[in-house]
């Protein structure tokens, strides 16, 4: 059976967390909602708090000052949870690893189940990504 | 610097719950004052450019905002390009002016969009937004990317727009022109909509000179600046365009202005691309060996406003100092003065009319009781204020 | 303002300045001393009615270099005023009272430099996590002596 069956048995609700981010990352994400890749048939949908998401979907670096957030967010998300870092910032750093204000990357400070490198990825890759995870047996 | 995030807040993009960056103080149902904090997106861009060669600050920069990612390279290649004094062939002006102005409609669909959600039109968000798509695809034909052009170069632009990938851009724009047309006649006749945005969160033109604010925030306040036209680079000088202001200063005509503004701008690439065609294919870059010593500051209009660079040169190959101004550094204070006084319902409007750079930013506001400093309201509560409104103005 | 008037009337009128220099094509630079910060500024801002733009500071071999930019929107110049200030004094009166919008960039480079603002309406950290060491300024140069 595959963790889709597994542990998300009805559709897939996204939380969304910017951590310190240039938001091309986001709006790709929020691009995912569109006509174009309408992620809704699917039954993905984003959701207003962590306490009800399946899946955190993590950009940015993390900074300094989002670092107790990131924290503090996955602590309230129901396990299990799917972490996705989404863009090259969460995965590595990207170029803004050298700078003084960097905490990360993101797998220091939570664990991380799906790296969607791209900076930013297109819609395509990030919901690939996220399908392939589920589809793994 | 402090290039700072923005999570649009709404059931369709949640927030930080955490991190406020407006804190509004309320008394009853009125804004009495706005608090703010920062620094949650500040990820050291100014100091990581210091360690970069000239040309590799262009990657860097292009990543500070994803929306305006093609304005600050362009502010940061007029500043760099101003050192040696260098001219840039005129096809690589035609081209930069193409790139810009096709952000410029992107960015203003998204704004659009947002704003839509906000009011409650979410029919609105999806409609701008779908309308967006072959604009990027046009990026994605141009530059090999949706996002992050990586376009410029200094003494020129880095890739050619070839003859055949005119058609195709002209096709976009002539399919574009109808669904402005359509979106502008939803948005502006909508009496429920004139009913939320006329009169609100109005700035005065001294409120602009008071915090310097700049781009459709400050033209919507009938103050007539454009850094195109006041002082000129790229292909601006080359075309016929003209700077559209709007006396009222409140929201609507911060929607107005904007909207008007995609259709000068489509008006912009269609000239550019005509003026290419005259001139020969290739030649898209004058070789610069070596910038001298010196300083240069260069200028751009981004979607939202001017963006400001300034850079200083001691003869080596990197930066000695690069200071970097987004424009929403100096809209975003107007808040104190667009918000304070008016109701909750009206905030989360307000602030978005302001159209705040996501990267430059942060919105995430929360409403304290003026007496108490309880916490009464989150930024997802807000927009769901915002939108109430709306329905029962409709209802009524 | 044409240029040549705008200089002849700042020379008239600030007869204490250092130096009026075209750094670049459209761009002035008019090194001041501390004293004349408030003065001038006003009457670039409230007079000439420039366009306040921002303010850079910088770790410089003399000093910390403090630049107050304005925009003449008219002419597309930008006009400069460029305050030195030395690097064991590193303080200078809050330009808030003439420019409401200054607040965040002084506060700021209070963060990243270490200057004081004297008589800012609300000098804290702007930038940084409460987590970040005090005395920490990322943008403070080591300057040796070979350099001079």
């Amino acid at each position: 059976m595959s963790l889709k069956e597994k542990i998300f048995k009805k559709s897939l609700w996204l939380f969304h967390l910017s951590a310190g981010s240039c938001n091309n990352c986001d709006i790709e994400i929020l691009d995912c909602l569109t006509p174009r890749f309408d992620v809704e048939r699917f039954g993905m949908k984003l959701v207003g708090s962590p306490r009800h998401a399946d899946v955190i979907l993590v950009t940015g670096i993390v900074t300094k000052k989002t670092k107790p957030r990131v924290l503090e967010v996955y602590n309230q998300a129901a396990k299990p949870v799917v972490v996705v870092a989404v863009g090259a910032c969460p995965c590595t750093g990207g170029i803004f690893a050298e700078g003084y204000n960097f905490a990360g990357p993101l797998d220091k400070v939570i664990p991380v189940d799906v790296y969607i490198p791209g900076c930013p990825p297109k819609p395509e890759a990030i919901l690939a990504g996220i399908v392939k995870f589920l589809n793994k047996k | 610097m402090a290039k700072k995030t923005i999570v649009p807040i709404g059931p369709y993009h949640p927030l930080l719950e955490e991190p406020e960056f407006f804190k509004l103080y309320c008394d009853g149902e009125i804004v009495k004052d706005v608090v703010w904090e920062t620094g949650y997106n500040h990820r050291g861009i100014e100091k990581i450019c210091e360690s970069k060669t000239f040309e590799q600050v262009f990657y860097v920069v292009e990543r500070i905002c994803g929306i305006c990612s093609t304005s600050h390279p362009f502010a940061y290649a007029n500043a760099i390009e101003s050192i040696p004094g260098v001219e840039i062939p005129i096809r690589a002006k035609y081209i930069r002016s193409i790139v810009g102005e096709l952000e410029r409609i992107h960015s203003h669909l998204l704004w659009m969009g947002l704003a839509g959600h906000f009011l409650g039109y979410n029919t609105v968000f999806m409609w701008a937004w779908k309308y967006r798509e072959p604009v990027l695809d046009m990026f994605e034909i141009i530059a090999g990317n949706r996002n992050n052009y990586a376009m410029f170069t200094i003494g020129g632009v880095r890739r050619d727009i070839e003859e055949e990938k005119i058609k195709p851009l002209q096709d976009v724009l002539d399919k574009l022109k109808p669904k402005m047309d359509l979106l502008v006649g939803a948005v502006m006749d909508d009496p429920v909509i004139h009913a939320r945005t006329k009169g609100v969160g109005v700035l005065t033109a001294e409120d602009i000179h008071d915090f310097g604010a700049v781009g459709p925030t400050a033209r919507a306040s009938g103050v007539d600046i454009d850094i195109r036209r006041d002082d000129p680079y790229a292909a601006y000088d080359l075309v016929d365009w003209k700077v559209i202001t709007m006396p009222e200063g409140d929201i609507f005509a911060k929607a107005a202005v904007r909207l008007l503004e995609i259709y000068e701008s489509i008006s912009i690439i269609e000239q550019c691309l005509k003026g290419l065609k005259k001139e020969q294919e290739g030649g898209i870059k004058n070789k610069v060996k070596t910038i001298p010593p010196g300083i240069g500051m260069g200028r751009a209009e981004a979607p939202r406003g001017e963006v400001f660079h300034f850079v200083k040169s001691d003869g080596a190959n990197r930066p000695v100092r690069h200071k970097i101004r987004a424009p929403s550094y100096t809209c975003i204070p107007t808040f104190r003065k667009s918000v304070v006084g008016g109701t909750i319902a009206d905030a989360a409007l307000a602030t978005a009319a302001v159209d705040p750079c996501y990267c430059c930013t942060e919105r995430m506001a929360q409403a304290y009781d003026y007496k108490s400093g309880q916490m009464i309201y989150n930024a997802a509560d807000l927009v769901k204020l915002s939108q109430q409104k709306t329905q029962v103005l409709k209802n009524s | 303002m044409a240029i040549e008037d705008l200089k002849r009337n700042v020379n008239e009128k600030f007869p204490e300045i250092k130096e009026i220099e075209e750094v670049n094509k459209k761009r002035l630079m008019i090194f001041i001393p501390r004293e004349l910060l408030h003065p001038m500024a006003k009457y670039l801002f409230e007079d000439l009615k420039y366009r306040y733009v921002i303010v850079t500071a910088m770790d410089s071999q003399d000093g910390y270099e403090i630049i107050y930019h304005f925009s003449d929107d008219t002419s597309g110049w930008v006009i400069n005023l460029n305050v030195l200030l030395p690097h064991d004094k590193p303080e200078i009166e809050s330009l808030v009272p003439v420019i409401k919008g200054v607040e965040w960039i002084e506060r700021e480079i209070f963060d990243l430099i270490g200057i004081t603002f004297l008589n800012h309406p609300n000098l804290k950290r702007f930038l940084f996590a409460e987590s970040w060491k005090d005395g920490e300024y990322p943008f403070r140069r080591k300057h040796t002596e070979e350099k001079k």
